[in-house]
């Protein structure tokens, strides 16, 4: 109904698609973020390469040349060569089918547990954000208790308290990040909350579910976005380390993080069997920051306009 | 990496293996013994404490087996038992009594005179007081000392291996009489070896030479054990001469060693042996072709060369060649196709998953699992690898809560030490739920035959019907290998992991 254009950079608000927190603002601004996006080199480089990591981890099966356990005792710990270009492990497994069949444990555990602390953290802050007093006091001093552990120690700790596995590696890891996102979330509402367009839809008698779902998150979102890409770097980081210390998917399952661990006793035989993982992990990481840094500068308006006039 | 084995086969906790040492980094800073002469040797863990007749774990025995002597000691050839404290010994027509004639003018570290009250009051020591050891005399009735130089056992049925049960480690030290009242067992010792008992902290254990000892003194004038986790890091501290010995070497480096000018290498079958069992109250594991299906599936040399690189003698049965009591016994032939059939036979709808606990203290088993796993699958049978710490392994052992495990044990000496506790129906160690009465028979006839050649028959029979039911899946038996200074003289690397320092000579 009433529709009044916001200050500044952003045009009119249609209605986002789901209701969640996604990155649709105006199309425009969608185009207008991509192409930006696309004259930042780093950034441009980085969502290439994250989105030929994607493709592998989804085509993993076809195009790693043998199956993740598939052993052969002739032919352990092998320098890479032609049939095995990352080497064999000591059982004789191929390292490039399974730093490629990783790929996807490493993704997934990523993916879900961003997923889970944006809708969980997202939620938290609105909430906080949008009504204030007692109930942001009582949101954020619990977020404050969760955020004073350092991360990757809470981690470990819930996965010690609940058991080793996938689902419980991505609850841990995305218990961790509820309150970054919380907190990015509600300082963000916080600013947009008292605007003009805001005060003035709810003067016409806007209910609050309308107002948080169609003014309040959608301009409140870009930090959001940021901080998801930010979080997906720390995510698959958290996910080595948690299979490093045998507290993610179980042996002989191929993770990036176990086959690092497993590869640290040959380095001195067989330096590929810890490298190539490794590796996968650096330029995974690598890429989703880099991309949440090209992200922030096309995202942050004063950022923008400096892009938009031509130079960095 | 074995770290803290627990020496053998207590009906309690004999579980060998690894416990976590506690990761100590090295000390460089050289605080030695007495002399210049000081044999700097790595080992994996720290010794829990030095009461030979209370302690359980191998970083203890590797300290005490160069501060305390037995009456009788295993060879370094072949373990047969050697005199030691006793020059000799006589056995009674029936069986039931046994003299010891005991060595003289062997001092203790303290001075005092050695004497067959020193004998009897250890031995009581352990069986009164029921310490780790005692179940080693339970056919001992008595023990009694006639004269200073005299010791008489009585026993209460025959007991052919007395001599192993006294003498295989030195778990059954001779302590001086009334030691545990006049010293501090835990951190102290009062011994007859060729070396004592000088300190001990959370650096290192160090010892000086013993020089009145009844052998000879010893050629170095002492050892400083320290405690170095990471083989990789044993070696390098080899390889710069900050040590001199260790037995903490990585398998896969073996290969690279044996040709290489900077380290010694030696090497032994050891009679430690892995194994994997399966839960008897867990259909359809309770089923003989069942497990015979799985026995047949798994290739040992395949096994053996991903989890020791080779350094290793695939075994269908427990003791090593090499052994006298060892038994040619392989029934089992890998064959993928025979497996199938045999589960098929059983009657089990395939796929079937097993639950398989390992434990990552022994990271053999956690390599040795997985080359089962991919062994398996192909015969319907899923395996779920279960990697517990060893406190959880241990609790699920005996609660029963396992589909299979695997783990290892060191056998010692004698094939009871090999047989009895795990596959008697009341054996202590019988986490499997095995029961064979036949195998019952055997084990107890074994136990008291007198004549040799029968006993040694006893067991191989006993042995096959263990292997044929597969109450135990045995694997293979590991290389002790260990690794030294080039230079270093005098030292043999013994099947029974024992670590006799007496006859070094330093580069």
């Amino acid at each position: 109904m009433t529709q009044l254009p916001a200050p500044g950079a952003t045009p009119a608000a249609p209605p986002p698609a789901e209701p969640l927190p996604t990155t649709t603002p105006a199309r425009p601004r969608w185009r207008e973020t991509l192409g930006l996006l696309a004259r930042n080199p780093t950034a441009a480089v980085s969502a290439t390469v994250l989105v030929l990591i994607v493709l592998v981890a989804v085509f993993d099966e076809t195009l790693a040349p043998y199956g993740p356990n598939e052993q052969d005792p002739s032919l352990q710990l092998q320098p890479p060569s032609r049939d095995h270009p990352f080497g064999t492990d000591e059982f004789g497994r191929d390292v490039f089918s399974r730093v490629i069949l990783g790929a996807g444990t490493s993704l997934r555990v990523g993916f879900l547990s961003v997923a889970f602390a944006l809708v969980v953290g997202t939620l938290i802050g609105l909430v906080a954000g949008y009504y204030g007093r007692w109930v942001d006091d009582t949101l954020m001093r619990l977020m404050d208790v969760l955020f004073a552990f350092p991360a990757v120690l809470l981690a470990i700790a819930i996965v010690a308290i609940r058991g080793a596995g996938p689902a419980n590696a991505i609850l841990a890891i995305g218990i961790v990040y509820v309150p970054i996102f919380a907190r990015v979330t509600r300082a963000s509402v916080l600013g947009v909350r008292e605007e003009v367009y805001v005060r003035a839809s709810r003067s016409v008698g806007a209910s609050d579910w309308r107002l948080i779902t169609r003014h309040v998150l959608p301009n409140a979102a870009p930090p959001i976005i940021v901080q998801t890409s930010v979080s997906l770097a720390f995510a698959v980081l958290a996910e080595a380390a948690l299979s490093f210390l045998g507290l993610g998917p179980r042996r002989p399952n191929p993770s990036w993080g176990l086959m690092l661990a497993d590869g640290r006793g040959f380095i001195e035989q067989a330096w590929w069997y810890a490298v190539f993982p490794g590796l996968a992990i650096v330029v995974t990481v690598l890429c989703f920051n880099l991309l949440g840094d090209g992200l922030r500068d096309v995202l942050d308006p004063r950022q923008r306009t400096l892009m938009a006039g031509g130079g960095r | 990496m074995r770290t803290n084995r627990l020496l053998p086969l207590a009906a309690a906790a004999a579980l060998l293996l690894s416990a976590c040492g506690g990761g100590e980094s090295v000390d460089t800073g050289g605080g030695g013994g007495g002399g210049d002469d000081v044999l700097i040797a790595a080992v994996s863990a720290e010794p829990d404490q030095f009461d030979p007749h209370v302690t359980n774990a191998y970083a203890s025995f590797q300290v005490l087996e160069n501060v305390y002597d037995t009456l009788v000691v295993p060879s370094a050839e072949d373990l047969t038992m050697q005199p030691s404290l006793a020059e000799s010994w006589t056995t009674s027509p029936d069986g039931l009594s046994w003299t010891f004639t005991l060595r003289d003018g062997v001092p203790f570290h303290d001075g005092s005179e050695f004497d067959s009250a020193d004998v009897v009051y250890s031995f009581n020591r352990i069986i009164d007081e029921e310490l780790t050891n005692a179940y080693r005399f339970a056919t001992v009735s008595d023990v009694t000392a006639p004269d200073p130089r005299t010791v008489v056992v009585t026993l209460t049925e025959p007991t052919p291996n007395l001599l192993a049960q006294i003498g295989s480690f030195k778990g059954m030290a001779i302590v001086s009489e009334n030691a545990a009242e006049e010293f501090d067992l835990q951190s102290e010792a009062n011994g007859t070896g060729p070396f004592r008992l000088e300190s001990s902290d959370a650096n290192a254990t160090v010892l000086t030479a013993f020089d009145e000892h009844w052998g000879g003194a010893p050629s170095i004038d002492g050892v400083e054990f320290r405690y170095i986790t990471e083989p990789t890091a044993a070696l390098t501290a080899l390889r710069n001469g900050e040590i001199q010995w260790t037995d903490n070497v990585p398998p896969q480096n073996v290969a690279d060693l044996e040709g290489d000018d900077e380290v010694e290498l030696g090497s032994v079958t050891s009679v430690e042996y892995f194994y994997m069992s399966m839960n008897y109250a867990v259909p359809p594991f309770d089923n003989r072709d069942v497990r015979r299906a799985i026995a047949t599936a798994v290739d040992r040399e395949e096994v053996t060369q991903a989890a020791r690189f080779g350094a290793a003698q695939p075994n269908q049965t427990a003791i090593p060649q090499g052994s006298p009591w060892y038994l040619d016994y392989a029934p089992f032939t890998p064959d993928q196709e025979a497996a199938r059939q045999l589960l098929e036979q059983a009657g089990v709808q395939t796929p079937i998953t097993m639950g398989l606990m390992v434990t990552d203290e022994s990271p053999e088993t956690v390599a040795a699992a997985q080359v089962i796993a991919s062994q398996l699958e192909p015969i319907g049978i899923d395996v779920e690898i279960q990697e517990e710490d060893l406190a959880t392994w241990l609790d699920r052992q005996s609660e029963g809560e396992f589909d299979a495990f695997m783990l290892s044990w060191i056998g010692n000496i004698d094939p009871a030490d090999f047989y009895e506790n795990q596959h008697l129906s009341t054996g202590g160690s019988n986490y499997q739920g095995y029961s064979n009465p036949q195998v019952d028979d055997l084990l107890s006839r074994a136990a008291t035959e007198p004549d040799q050649a029968a006993r040694k028959a006893l067991y191989d029979q006993a042995a096959q019907l263990v292997v044929d039911d597969v109450s135990y899946l045995y694997l293979y038996n590991p290389d002790e290998v260990q690794a030294w200074a080039p230079g270093l003289t005098g030292y043999q690397v013994r099947a029974d992991a024992a670590i006799d320092f007496q006859n070094v000579e330093l580069p």
